[in-house]
């Protein structure tokens, strides 16, 4: 298939596609990022581990200034996102930038947040028409692929409330991927579904790993972070408790946290 | 009953038709801007446009649209500066009174109803928006305002009903539209029962039609909410 992932600026090869430094987060007094630090390269996969209320999906929607951090720096190929201080606390210096670089990289939510008013075709090419500004007949195309690739070609005319939840989330997964983003950001993405939707989910996002996409992974599935991941990262109240190989991480933890976690 | 009185009535009273509707959609599209400017300013988050919406909405939903028209009507002209301002040749018509007071006072109505629609927009269609790199103005834009045109379209229909059968108020201002020629015609026959008659079914007639199209409005912009689509029947079926 011709749909590789086309580079657009930020593209510094140099560069990591992510990279998190001193990531803090705080909500009033209470701080729910303490100095998380994290890079991902092209091709990466990587899992981030946790307990609820561990910080992983604050970490993964700081990166697109979903969550704005309250310290540290996050930089997307390189590219620093400017952040300035107003009296309620900072903010990002250039809702430009913001909006620029958000273009590179996609996002799958839990609940999976298609556009309810939309096909799922007007889903996937909505970004690519009017935030990229590209023709629509191309975007149509493309999209079409896409649907086919996560196994919904059929469904393209039908509106996100006519799916099941799997099929929402491969919708999802298209609708991002219209993006030709540099790295894909999955918030649980199998997490608010039956437990028998979740392997066809499963199965489009290793195809993704493997055909060498960059992706950061929020998960509980511990049997595609460890089949699936370059790197495994295990959160644990604002930081990072371990990190590493997931042969490493799962089979020889060296924290006691992370091996509780991995029994329960 | 003398059917051929209401054969004459009716065609009396019809040429008052175009006026009412010229009063009644002028007003309600010129009042859907204002309402929907208003409705965002309330939404600003900035406190001094909050309470200007705020105070406007309070304003005109608290006193009765008679004394705003005759407010408009009378009390405009006392001041020199209209009366001298490029807007007088306007103001001094009857016409475009009835329809500057029937816009300012749905535009306090429509607001609340888009406000309304506007907040009843799930986080998570937003968020998916931003996720993507839209700007501010195209998420309002491509996803905020059809989603809330939707869910405010019910609400809004009724108030258009509403201002078709507001517009008889423009009468006691000179105008002559359905419910001034039949005041008019009254005065010279004293049927006042047949002639109201006749009126209210001319309303009757008018407001079904709006309805009508107003249903079909929502049918057309809401295949999302509708149970399934034919295709999907037909699947369902295989599947079964």
């Amino acid at each position: 298939m011709s749909l590789q992932p086309q580079q657009h600026e930020p593209a510094d090869p140099m560069m990591p596609a992510v990279r998190i430094r001193d990531l803090r987060k705080a909500y009033g007094a209470f701080e729910v990022l303490k100095g998380v630090s994290l890079d991902a390269n092209d091709g990466d996969v990587v899992s981030i581990l946790g307990s609820s209320g561990s910080g992983k999906s604050t970490m993964l929607r700081c990166i697109n200034m979903l969550e704005t951090p309250t310290g540290g720096e996050i930089s997307i190929g390189g590219e620093v996102i400017r952040m300035t201080q107003t009296k309620a606390g900072p903010k990002p210096a250039d809702r430009t930038q913001v909006d620029r670089l958000r273009a590179h990289v996609g996002m799958v939510f839990q609940s999976f947040n298609l556009w309810s008013h939309k096909t799922v075709l007007e889903n996937v090419i909505e970004a690519p028409i009017h935030v990229q500004g590209r023709s629509r007949a191309e975007c149509v195309e493309e999209a079409k692929e896409l649907l086919a690739k996560v196994g919904i070609a059929d469904k393209q005319n039908h509106y996100p409330i006519h799916l099941s939840g799997g099929q929402q989330q491969r919708a999802a997964i298209a609708r991002a991927l219209g993006q030709r983003p540099r790295v894909m950001l999955f918030d649980e993405p199998t997490s608010a579904l039956d437990p028998e939707l979740v392997g066809e989910v499963l199965k489009v996002m290793r195809a993704l790993a493997q055909e060498g996409r960059t992706m950061l992974v929020v998960t509980h599935e511990m049997g595609f972070a460890r089949e699936v991941s370059s790197k495994v990262v295990f959160l644990h109240k604002g930081i990072v408790e371990e990190e590493g190989r997931p042969e490493e991480v799962f089979s020889a933890s060296r924290s006691e946290r992370l091996r509780q976690f991995l029994t329960r | 009953m003398d059917f051929s009185f209401f054969l004459s009535a009716f065609l009396r009273l019809l040429p008052g038709v175009p006026l009412t509707l010229q009063l009644a959609f002028i007003s309600v599209g010129l009042g859907m801007v204002l309402a929907l400017i208003l409705a965002l300013l309330r939404l600003s988050g900035i406190r001094p446009f909050e309470w200007i919406a705020r105070a406007y909405i309070f304003l005109f939903r608290s006193t009765p649209l008679l004394v705003q028209i005759f407010l408009i009507y009378y009390g405009l002209g006392q001041f020199p500066t209209v009366r001298y301002s490029v807007l007088w040749p306007m103001l001094r018509q009857p016409y475009w009174c009835a329809i500057i007071a029937l816009a300012l006072n749905t535009a306090a109505y429509g607001s609340e109803i888009i406000r309304g629609g506007l907040r009843s927009v799930p986080e998570g269609q937003t968020e998916a928006a931003r996720a993507c790199g839209m700007s501010r103005i195209t998420v309002f834009r491509r996803i905020v305002l059809p989603l809330a045109i939707r869910q405010a379209l019910p609400a809004y229909g009724n108030e258009i009903i509403l201002m078709v059968k507001a517009t008889a108020l423009a009468s006691v201002i000179t105008m002559m539209e359905i419910t001034g020629l039949a005041a008019k015609l009254i005065s010279e026959t004293y049927r006042a029962v047949e002639v109201f008659i006749v009126a209210g079914s001319i309303y009757l007639i008018i407001n079904y039609a709006i309805t009508r199209v107003i249903h079909l409005l929502e049918y057309w912009l809401t295949p999302h909410l509708r149970p399934v689509p034919t295709p999907g029947v037909v699947e369902r079926e295989d599947a079964v």
